[in-house]
């Protein structure tokens, strides 16, 4: 979990200036892949949420 | 490429390690802000375990030393430093206040898991399970706000999210002056006590990732 909250910090919060290289959303995407097995618990609610849905 | 760790505070302490690629850190000064930045061969860093790692590791470490620090977000970098002087001088009242805000503060993260949805919750017409969920929703703002007035009077600013999903009734950001993050803690296992049917999951002390961003992209 401590992983998965860092990364979701060192991607997707801090500062942001102008002019700059962005990552593309399917960049992102692929770390989240890649570090799947860290993301059990998320994994597990989202399916939750699919399923109730 | 001039990779961007972070922003800081002038006079920086710069620890001494090593940043993305192994390569070192330098500092560049701008009118009061400094930037830390590294000098990578390749013109785009792409997001893999290492790199994530060494990113945060370099601004875990210039948390630990400085007083105020705003985390630069993964993967952004520049030409030259005229590039970078730019950015920095087109945001300079907006970071200054951003410095302002964070000096003296960590972030602690917080998450409150609510036990998972009974077996056949979802059983019934279309009606009951709306009001099922409006409930649920209701609920879980009556709790989060439970959770969240005696940890935000220890904190200077605080980022928030409700019910995310059903079983996440909360997950939030608190900005921590340092010397009270033991106090901060401690607040939390006192929430954990009166919550026995939640699970608190508090992370951190970060450096202020979540505190660095929403002034200056409003700009």
């Amino acid at each position: 979990v401590t992983l998965l909250e860092l990364v979701d910090r060192v991607l997707n919060k801090g500062v942001v200036l102008t002019g700059d290289i962005t990552l593309s959303v399917a960049d992102v995407d692929l770390v989240y892949v890649g570090l799947r097995v860290l993301l059990t618990s998320v994994a597990t609610l989202d399916e939750t949420e699919t399923n109730r849905a | 490429m001039l990779y961007l760790y972070a922003l800081s505070e002038h006079p920086t302490v710069v620890p001494p390690t090593l940043g993305i690629e192994d390569t070192p850190l330098a500092l560049e000064r701008f009118d009061g802000i400094d930037a830390v930045v590294g000098t990578v061969a390749a013109d785009r860093v792409d997001p893999s375990e290492g790199t994530i790692l060494a990113h945060s590791r370099v601004v875990d470490e210039l948390a630990a030393v400085n007083e105020a620090v705003l985390p630069a977000r993964f993967g952004r970098g520049y030409s030259d430093v005229d590039a970078l002087r730019r950015a920095v001088a087109e945001h300079a009242d907006g970071l200054r206040q951003a410095l302002d805000r964070v000096r003296g503060c960590l972030e602690v993260g917080l998450r409150a898991l609510s036990s998972p949805p009974s077996e056949g919750a979802t059983l019934g017409s279309g009606r009951e399970y709306m009001l099922a969920r409006l409930d649920e929703r209701r609920r879980a703002e009556h709790v989060a706000d439970e959770l969240h007035r005696p940890l935000a009077a220890l904190a200077r600013a605080e980022v928030r999210s409700v019910a995310s999903t059903p079983q996440l009734l909360l997950s939030a950001s608190y900005l921590v002056p340092r010397d009270a993050v033991d106090a901060f803690r401690s607040a939390v296992r006192d929430l954990e006590r009166s919550h026995p049917d939640l699970t608190l999951a508090c992370t951190g002390p970060w450096p202020p990732y979540s505190f660095a961003t929403a002034e200056i992209e409003a700009e």
